[in-house]
């Protein structure tokens, strides 16, 4: 049996799911930052899989948008952990549950 | 004689170019930008400016009269667009007339006179530039009044010439009584202003104009209905009743005294009190298209005149029975205007504006040397003050009616015409010629007679104290101030005598669009019988202050409730300030209105706040400060925006 569109697309929102629960669970800033990715790449996959199965009119746009994401990850990934060191030179940990200084 | 050039019935159109009409206004008017700009502090050359200014004013307007009377007293208009508001185009401009020319005449004549006494009798006064300033702008409002070709334009002047009085009444401001006062007056005389700007609105709507000439048209041609005119004039007459303290109106005008004595004299005797009379008069033909309103003129000036009378008799301020005597004496022109006697009330107001200024700057000259007005606290000033004295007299008779002085001829016709139109009139008139002679010379004989009393003692202490003089040792006034009493007292005794071949009559007749009688000139009967009334009178006073056979204060005692009732001025006073202002005002409407602002206004503001205030601070617990919180708060409203697409379309 050869993997059909649904099956690309479960797996995509299996790993969406995943990259969320896992973002809104962990304490570790660096783990929220991982389910960040995990979701991202997830994203990815689903559009990859459009460009692939649809039929579009132009199906390199699709791959062109993914290009530019996982561009926009890896940057983001950098700021992100920049922002983390400097976090936990100010306050020494980066427990995502004790920054919560704009708390009313 | 001047006026014989006149030819009756055949007037013609003065000459006069309109640049000299408006000149007229325009000099007081550059007076008064001039003091209040640059000379306020610069009193010495303040004083000359406005004499300057008002000197020139008059020359023009002995011009004009000239003029006018070469033209039997015709009618002169100037009028130009001033601007337009949709269907209201309201004009500009300027008329001249025998009416006219006769008031600014008057006005003119008595404000120069007042300003070189001012220059005497304000001496050293920290506010002498505002004086004159405020003197200016007067004058300017008021000839701008008589000038007027249109009731919107007289409108405006008007409410200026209240706004001055208001200024010049309160122009010791830092006395509580005299900021009172200033209000009193502002506020009276509004609520009959009130009056004229429902005329004003009326005339609009129902004539479509404003010109004077055109409104007496409308009125006299019958095309609107009665009533509609009746109302018109009522509402005229209410604005007049205002200005011209005719009761139950009069009240502002005894406490108007609290101002300088000089502007007691040209606002409060000569010009703006009786600018009422002359709205009246300006409209004359409306008043005699409705004779219910006549009737309510003639009535409302009886009464003002008995009453203000009998007050007058009681006063122990020199200033306050001059000024009963002015209410009582207006109440005697609205009379003679509402017996439809448009010359007589003319006639005298021509003549009682001369002699009423000379008693008031008289009793400022008698004020100048003791310090005081109250007469109480004189007498035996004859020997130290001639020409005050003297002068004084000459007023007073000729307001009391003693031929052949001015106010004989035409306190004469008024007492004619209503004895023409209705003999109860004519009784009230009688009346209070005999108290007018009585209260007079009863003020001579306890200003002028017997001993000297002291006058007040001056207070060094008190800061507003202003005075120089020696009230232990009265001293007749300066030059400044003499020559304008002497003056003022040769039209006190001649200015009768222009009633002479109907000369006045013809003149000022000229003004009204229609030929007609418009009272009379004179009667022997009447003559002498008001003669006899008002030596009566002298004689009474005579009698009871110089001769003393009857003791003033067993007569007071036997007359108790008489007198409480004069001296409370009817009371009037208590109950506009106890029921109207204190109960209806205060605690009615005042307390109903700050009901609904404390409640209604203030309470939908404060519930719009309280509202906000309440859902912030629910919506406070949502903001925890957890990124991870906001995060699951976003992956909810997704799923839920999720679900409700799926369930709104069905796949």
């Amino acid at each position: 049996m050869t993997p059909g569109i649904e099956h690309f697309l479960t797996v995509g929102a299996l790993l969406f799911c995943l990259g969320l629960a896992i973002s809104l669970s962990k304490r570790n800033a660096i783990g929220v930052l991982m389910g960040v990715e995990l979701m991202l790449n997830a994203v990815n996959l689903t559009l990859i899989t459009f460009s692939r199965f649809a039929a579009s009119p132009n199906p390199v746009s699709g791959h062109t948008f993914v290009v530019f994401i996982l561009t926009v990850a890896a940057a983001e990934a950098a700021v992100a952990l920049a922002l983390a060191v400097a976090v936990y030179r100010n306050r020494e940990t980066i427990d995502v549950d004790r920054l919560n200084l704009l708390r009313s | 004689m001047l006026f014989l050039a006149a030819e009756p019935s055949a007037a013609l159109t003065p000459t006069i170019d309109q640049a000299v009409l408006w000149a007229i206004m325009g000099c007081p008017l550059a007076a008064w930008g001039l003091i209040a700009l640059y000379l306020r502090k610069l009193p010495a050359i303040a004083g000359y400016a406005a004499i300057l200014g008002i000197g020139a004013a008059m020359l023009l307007s002995y011009v004009t009269l000239f003029n006018v009377i070469d033209a039997s007293g015709g009618v002169a208009q100037y009028t130009r667009e001033w601007f337009t508001a949709g269907d209201l185009t309201v004009p500009i401009g300027v008329r001249v007339d025998g009416l006219t020319a006769v008031m600014l005449v008057v006005v003119t004549t008595v404000a120069f006179l007042v300003q070189v006494y001012s220059t005497g009798y304000m001496q050293g006064d920290p506010g002498y530039g505002r004086y004159f300033a405020h003197m200016c702008l007067f004058t300017t409002s008021m000839l701008g009044l008589v000038l007027a070709d249109n009731l919107f334009q007289m409108f405006i002047f008007w409410e200026l010439v209240g706004l001055c009085s208001y200024l010049l009444i309160g122009f010791w401001f830092h006395k509580p009584s005299a900021a009172a006062a200033a209000k009193k007056a502002f506020i009276v005389t509004r609520i009959g202003d009130l009056g004229l700007l429902a005329a004003l609105l009326l005339v609009w709507t129902r004539a479509g104009t404003f010109d004077v000439t055109a409104i007496q048209e409308w009125a006299a041609s019958g095309e609107a209905k009665s009533a509609l005119v009746t109302l018109f004039a009522l509402g005229l007459f209410a604005g007049a009743a205002g200005k011209s303290a005719q009761f139950p109106l009069h009240v502002w005008l005894p406490d108007a005294m609290e101002g300088p004595t000089p502007v007691s004299a040209l606002i409060h005797a000569a010009t703006m009190v009786a600018a009422g009379v002359y709205l009246v008069a300006r409209f004359f033909p409306v008043f005699e298209a409705s004779p219910d309103a006549a009737d309510v003129v003639a009535w409302v000036g009886a009464i003002t005149a008995i009453l203000a009378a009998t007050m007058a008799l009681v006063q122990t301020d020199l200033k306050r029975v001059l000024a009963y005597s002015t209410v009582s004496q207006l109440g005697y022109m609205m009379l003679s205007l509402g017996a439809l006697g448009y010359v007589a009330a003319i006639f005298h107001l021509f003549t009682h504006a001369f002699f009423k200024a000379l008693l008031f700057l008289g009793s400022g000259s008698v004020n100048h040397a003791t310090n005081t007005f109250d007469m109480q606290k004189m007498g035996g000033l004859r020997k130290h003050m001639p020409v005050t004295y003297w002068t004084f007299v000459i007023g007073s008779l000729s307001l009391a009616g003693i031929f052949p002085l001015a106010g004989f001829w035409s306190k004469d016709e008024i007492l004619l015409d209503a004895w023409r139109h209705d003999r109860a009139l004519w009784a009230i008139g009688a009346v209070v010629a005999f108290m007018t002679a009585f209260y007079m010379f009863r003020a001579i004989f306890l200003t002028f007679h017997g001993t000297y009393r002291g006058g007040e003692p001056v207070d060094h202490h008190d800061p507003d104290n202003h005075f120089h003089g020696d009230p232990a040792h009265p001293h007749e006034s300066p030059w400044a101030m003499k020559a304008p009493l002497l003056a003022l007292a040769i039209p006190s005794i001649a200015a009768g005598w222009f009633a002479y071949d109907h000369m006045f009559k013809d003149f000022i007749e000229a003004a009204l669009p229609h030929e007609g009688h418009h009272g009379s000139s004179f009667e022997i009967g009447i003559a002498v019988s008001s003669t006899i009334i008002a030596l009566a009178g002298i004689g009474t006073a005579y009698v009871i202050y110089i001769r003393r056979w009857v003791d003033s204060s067993s007569i007071r005692a036997t007359f108790a409730p008489f007198a409480l009732v004069f001296e409370r001025k009817y009371f009037l006073d208590d109950l506009y300030e106890g029921l109207f202002v204190r109960n209806i005002f205060y605690r009615g409407w005042c307390r109903l209105l700050e009901t609904v602002d404390r409640r209604i206004v203030d309470g939908v503001v404060n519930g719009i706040g309280q509202v906000g205030r309440a859902a912030s601070s629910r919506l406070r617990a949502v903001q925890v400060g957890e990124v991870q919180s906001y995060g699951l708060g976003v992956a909810a409203g997704v799923i839920i925006i999720f679900l409700a697409v799926i369930v709104a379309n069905p796949l």
